[in-house]
Parts: C-alpha cells; sequence; structure tokens
C-alpha cells in the first residue's frame, strides 16, 4: 500500500492515538501512530500503512480492512484536533460484504505507563474457562502491514487462496488461528491451561508453570506458549513456531517470530478480550497488532471438526491449474 | 496546492484498492459490487469443511443450460443456522443469492438460498 507523503504544519498530531471508532452496531478500537519525518506525514494503525492527510488542525485517515467474508475495502476518517482529542466522521468505502453505516470515531493520547490494550480492565485475574463466542467487536481488521524487503519479496509471490493453508485442510496456526470467528473453550488444569479451536479441531497447550520445550522439540504452526498473570491481564508468549502466514492476505510470520496475546476479563466476567501481537522484524517493520472479543456461551457447543480438500483441489483440476499449483509447491509449507 | 494533495490522497485510495484486488484471492474470485440470483437445479453437493460447495444447472434456453459453482461457509456456521447437509440434495430446485465470481466466471459465493418449499437459508459470516 503506498505510504502518502504529505506537508506538515504546526498542528501536533504527531505521536501514539488510541482510536475509537463507533458505527451502528459496535466499537473498534486500534492503536494510531503518526509521525512526521522530512517534513512528511506518515501513519500506521494497528502496526500497518494508512494514507493520512493533515491541513491545519484536520486530518483525514484512509485505512484499508478486509471483512469477515473476505472483500477488502476501505475507512475513511475525517476529523479535527481540538484540546489533545481528535474527533471526527467515519465512512466505509469500497465494497463489502459488512455493510457500516457511516459513524463517529475519535482519538486520545496513548497514556505513557500503558500497552496499546486500553480496553475496560478486570480488578483481578478471573476463571478463563468455559466456551468463548467470538463477536466482531474492538478489531480494525487491518489489512495490510508495514513490511520488511524480505517481507515484500515473499508477498510478490504469494498467491492468496492457492497458496493459503487452510484451502488444503493445513493448519495456519498462530497468530491467524486466535482471530478467526469460530467458538473456542479454554481448560484449565495442573498449571496448565488448555485452549481447544472449534477450527480444524486444533488443540493448544499455554504452561502457567516452569515448564519449558525439550531442544528437540519441532517447531510447529502452534508453537510453544507460556502464560502468566501481569496484574488482571494473562499474557501468553509463543515461540518456537513454524513458518506461516498473518492471514489471507499471505503475509509471513518466520521461525523467529515471538506472538504475544494479552487476555482479560470484564467486570461481570462474561467478555473476554485479547490482544495480539506479532513481533518478527523478518518479515515486519512495525509489529502487527489485532484484537480480539468474545462472550462466554454456556449454551454453544464446541463442534467437531473434519476437512475435505476435495473441494479446493477438484475444481483446480478442472480448470486446468494443477500444473501451476504442482510447479508452486517449494513456495508453500 | 491543497488541491494536488486531496487528488493525489483520493487517488491513492482509488490504487489501493486496485492492488489489493490484483491478486488471485477470495477477493478477487468474486465480486461485492453486486449480488445475482439464479434459479436452477442442484447437480452436486459437497456439504464439507473447509467450504461448502454446491454445482448448480441453469437453464439458457430449451436445449441449453449452464454449471454454475456455488460456494459457502465452513460446515460448522452454517450446522449453527440450521443449515444441514440432508437440507440441499441433488435434484433439488433453488433459488439461489449471492456475489457472482470476476470476469463472468460462472461461480457464486451464496448469501440466501429458498428451497422449493420455501424455506430461506441465509448463509451469513458470524456478526
Amino acid at each position: 500500500m503506498p505510504c502518502l507523503l504529505l506537508k506538515a504544519n504546526e498542528f501536533d498530531f504527531e505521536g501514539r492515538w488510541i482510536v475509537s471508532l463507533q458505527d451502528n452496531k459496535r466499537t473498534l478500537v486500534g492503536l494510531l501512530e503518526i509521525e512526521k519525518q522530512d517534513q512528511n506525514w506518515h501513519a500506521y494503525l494497528e502496526g500497518g500503512p494508512v494514507g493520512i492527510r493533515i491541513n491545519q488542525d484536520e486530518i483525514e485517515i484512509l485505512a484499508d480492512s478486509r471483512d469477515v467474508r473476505g472483500f477488502v475495502f476501505n475507512r475513511r476518517l475525517s476529523g479535527s484536533l481540538k484540546n489533545n482529542q481528535i474527533q471526527g466522521r467515519y465512512q466505509q468505502e469500497g465494497a463489502a460484504a459488512q455493510k457500516e453505516e457511516p459513524g463517529s470515531w475519535s482519538a486520545i493520547r496513548e497514556q505513557k505507563n500503558g500497552s496499546a490494550n486500553q480496553l475496560p480492565r478486570t480488578t483481578k485475574p478471573e476463571d478463563l474457562t468455559g466456551i468463548w463466542t467470538a463477536t466482531q467487536e474492538l478489531d480494525f481488521r487491518k489489512y495490510s502491514m508495514t513490511l520488511t524487503q524480505g517481507g515484500k519479496d515473499w508477498l510478490e509471490q504469494y498467491l492468496p487462496y492457492y497458496d493459503q493453508p487452510d484451502v488444503r485442510c493445513t493448519s495456519i496456526g498462530l497468530p491467524a488461528l486466535v482471530t478467526y470467528s469460530f467458538p473456542f473453550e479454554i481448560l484449565f488444569s495442573n498449571d496448565r491451561y488448555t485452549f481447544l479451536y472449534e477450527y480444524q479441531a486444533k488443540v493448544r497447550r499455554i504452561w502457567a508453570n516452569d515448564e519449558a520445550p525439550s531442544s528437540y522439540m519441532p517447531p510447529s504452526r502452534m508453537g510453544f506458549s507460556k502464560g502468566v498473570w501481569e496484574g488482571n491481564e494473562l499474557v501468553i508468549k509463543t515461540e518456537l513456531l513454524e513458518k506461516t502466514v498473518r492471514d489471507f492476505r499471505g503475509e509471513l510470520i518466520s521461525e523467529h517470530a515471538i506472538i504475544e496475546e494479552r487476555y482479560s476479563l470484564s467486570d461481570d466476567s462474561q467478555t473476554l478480550t485479547a490482544l495480539i501481537i506479532v513481533d518478527d522484524p523478518d518479515n515486519y517493520e512495525r509489529k502487527p497488532i489485532r484484537r480480539r472479543q468474545w462472550i462466554r456461551n454456556a449454551s454453544t457447543e464446541i463442534f467437531p471438526y473434519s476437512c475435505d480438500p476435495d473441494s479446493f483441489y477438484i475444481p483446480m483440476y478442472q480448470d486446468g491449474e494443477m500444473q501451476m499449483y504442482i510447479d508452486r509447491s517449494p513456495l508453500r509449507f | 496546492m491543497m488541491t494536488k494533495l486531496i487528488y493525489l490522497f483520493f487517488l491513492a485510495g482509488y490504487l489501493f484498492i486496485g492492488t489489493a484486488q490484483s491478486h488471485h484471492s477470495f477477493t478477487a474470485e468474486f465480486t461485492a459490487e453486486k449480488i445475482i440470483k439464479l434459479n436452477g437445479n442442484i447437480q452436486e453437493v459437497w456439504f464439507r469443511n473447509p467450504h461448502v460447495r454446491y454445482l448448480l444447472s441453469v437453464e439458457t434456453s430449451e436445449e441449453e443450460s449452464e454449471t454454475w459453482d456455488l460456494r459457502g461457509s465452513p460446515v460448522v456456521w452454517l450446522a449453527r443456522k440450521g443449515w444441514t447437509k440432508d437440507l440441499v440434495a441433488v435434484g433439488d430446485k433453488i433459488i439461489v443469492e449471492g456475489y457472482p465470481g470476476h470476469n463472468g466466471r460462472k461461480m457464486l459465493s451464496i448469501i440466501k438460498m429458498t428451497l422449493s418449499d420455501g424455506t430461506i437459508l441465509i448463509d451469513r459470516a458470524p456478526e
């Protein structure tokens, strides 16, 4: 995505902001970073580039996103800076299956002592066990990220759909699995959290003790996860990852990536939120951020999930694309 | 000067959309620009993850028909809405609405299917 280079002015937009956007259905929250380099403005939402235009106290931002159905669209945010707050209106642009009515947005400066997760906090660690159903709250679902040259080179040759692990029933792993809109269940026993994901029936172990991976444990799409409570947040760090892609766009996650997830409960223990941060300097100049929210849902079930890739392979064969697919085998993992 | 900058800003937005859709992805497979409706008979059924798929025969004249490739959500999403495997079978006459494939490809991302008895099935992502 082109990062727009535009003239600077004297108004103090520079810095880290927490953006809150409301349409008629939900509230989205994101980290907006505005920087000035060589008299030109640059901006990043949730770690990904956005277009920015600043004129006096007015600002306009153009941010790409991808809806749950897979269509890519933009949100255009227009507003003005007053009393160290930005307020304005936004509208959706481009065709999307999830229609958003024009709404309002605001931004306040990120608190110095906080993480990017300025969400409602609980007062103490709570019981996370139970079945959780995803909502579409919070997450901007920022589409493009700020890639290194290596990350760009990878993306250039990646073919979404054909190279996507999911379509051939292969696990996409972390971090994508955490962000998908399928329910999951949390169990806790013997200093270990177990996350049971409905999608592809994946099991994930998060150690809350001194457990460490053996020197010969192979890397995997789920990696090796350790969880510790920091105040009211369960902070999970995952390493020992196998190479995968971040999302449907196909940006690379390297074996050196570290994924941090920060889980917290609402005061009534019925809502679980997570901030998901990818630290992978091999591929990203800025850390990609996703946010997810789930509601406790004892009435739902985790369905069995079997997967048959025939719906992917057969049409490809019928369309005469199989040789192309085979030729690309070295590019998939 | 400002007029020029505004123009560049909006032009960049336009170019960005073009870039995002230039890959062969779900977005490139289907267009959200329009919704079409088809009448036809079910030829084949794949009621499996990762995506449900039906082949639909649509008559174009008394002697001719064309086959459309209907793509649906994962089984688990549909099942939660009561859309189960036995509801749609080979030979069933249905009406279906959805997002069509790009460039005239006879593909459809299913939004709604109406069965011959009037039952309406909705394929909508979790909200």
